[in-house]
């Protein structure tokens, strides 16, 4: 076939799309829901919930798992483009995972020595660890179904933004079941869940978001 | 490369001539680009990866955002599309490609290559799509043309045409790899 028989069949091809981020938003919207209602019809939320946001330590947990997703979320969205990698800024992210481990140190030091092992297993850690991963199924399957209708060129950095996204916001909401308020075990068994998640969406993008 | 702009625009609003026109003018540009990066592989195996590029550009072309520059949001497709290609034929880019400026275009001869992986892979589609597409590509008939010769209405080609690209676009991907 000549190339020019070909744009002449391109051409009377007027199909439209709508763009990426108009897909995007109601989808993520509604899985998030879907997650809440799934810890909340099972786990149920922690019967302090509202309290324990006066607390900066515990709130933290909520404005560090939002901002990394609500982040990673916005880098997705310009890495679903041909030329993203250019624009997309992975200081943000980067800034997030420090001001974590900021805090993880701030409260190594501050928590008493012979209170540290407590304070870092804690109660729930397998809880945490299996929870996380299964309520960021849904964001993070929305996040990949709507990149792979964009044209993502750099498919194992997309899938593993992606990742964090959907944990991130997936952690956010685990958060208001999880009564473990310090850092030792949030930033450290939160982290765990959230970079497993987002290594495994790594590799399911390596493949899923080629064209 | 405003030219460019205004062209896609119209094109994404649903003109199908200035559609055409933008597709005209990027080929001669993605042509050079491909012979370029592809020394050795031949005229028709050049032609052959123009076609894919071209076909991922019409695919994709809802991620280009208006009002940004074309010319970066092309080349980034044609650099994916044109590392993939030659990877499947067995060959690898040395060349560092973002070097896209300097290239200048080229146009086919007085006897246009034939690319023969598209008709290959036409030949796998179903009976009714494959017939569709030749008609619009090869005769150059009409949307309404088309329907009338197999009895269809004029949005059920059209919708069926669009299916056939994205079924051409998936089985080249396959295929070649």
């Amino acid at each position: 076939m000549k190339t020019d028989d070909l744009i002449r069949g391109l051409a009377k091809d007027t199909a439209k799309y709508r763009p990426i981020a108009e897909l995007l938003f109601p989808g993520i919207l509604a899985a998030v829901g879907f997650s809440i209602l799934v810890l909340w019809a099972t786990l149920g939320f922690r019967a302090d919930l509202v309290q324990s946001l006066g607390s900066p330590v515990s709130a933290a947990r909520f404005l560090l798992t939002g901002a990394l997703g609500l982040i990673a979320l916005r880098v997705s969205l310009i890495l679903a483009k041909p030329d993203g990698r250019r624009h997309a800024n992975l200081t943000q992210l980067a800034v997030v995972g420090a001001v974590a481990i900021c805090l993880l140190v701030w409260a190594y030091a501050a928590t008493p020595a012979e209170g540290l092992r407590m304070a870092v297993v804690g109660k729930t850690m397998t809880a945490c660890l299996i929870t996380i991963p299964l309520l960021s199924i849904a964001p993070v399957a929305v996040i990949l179904a709507t990149m792979r209708r964009g044209a993502s060129t750099v498919p194992t950095l997309s899938g593993f933004v992606a990742g964090l996204a959907g944990s991130g916001l997936a952690a956010a909401i685990y958060a208001m079941h999880c009564t473990e308020d310090s850092p030792l075990f949030y930033v450290t068994w939160y982290g765990l869940a959230i970079s497993g998640v987002a290594v495994l969406s790594a590799l399911i993008g390596s493949r899923f978001l080629r064209w | 490369m405003d030219d460019w702009g205004q062209l896609l625009i119209a094109a994404n609003a649903g003109d199908s001539r200035a559609y055409e026109q933008f597709l005209q003018t990027v080929a001669p540009v993605l042509r050079g680009v491909v012979r370029a990066k592809g020394h050795g592989l031949g005229e028709a195996s050049c032609e052959d990866v123009l076609q894919d590029v071209l076909l991922a550009v019409h695919l994709k072309r809802h991620t280009w955002q208006e009002g940004t520059p074309v010319r970066p949001w092309l080349y980034a497709i044609a650099r994916y599309k044109v590392v993939d290609a030659f990877r499947a034929r067995g060959r690898t880019v040395e060349l560092p490609i973002d070097d896209f400026a300097e290239i200048l275009p080229a146009q086919v001869g007085p006897d246009p290559t034939e690319a023969s992986d598209m008709v290959k892979m036409i030949g796998m589609l179903d009976d009714r799509s494959a017939n569709i597409v030749r008609k619009i590509c090869l005769e150059g008939a009409s949307s309404g043309e088309t329907g009338q010769a197999l009895n269809m209405s004029d949005g059920a080609v059209r919708v069926a045409l669009h299916r056939a690209l994205k079924t051409l676009a998936f089985l080249r991907n396959r295929h070649v790899k």
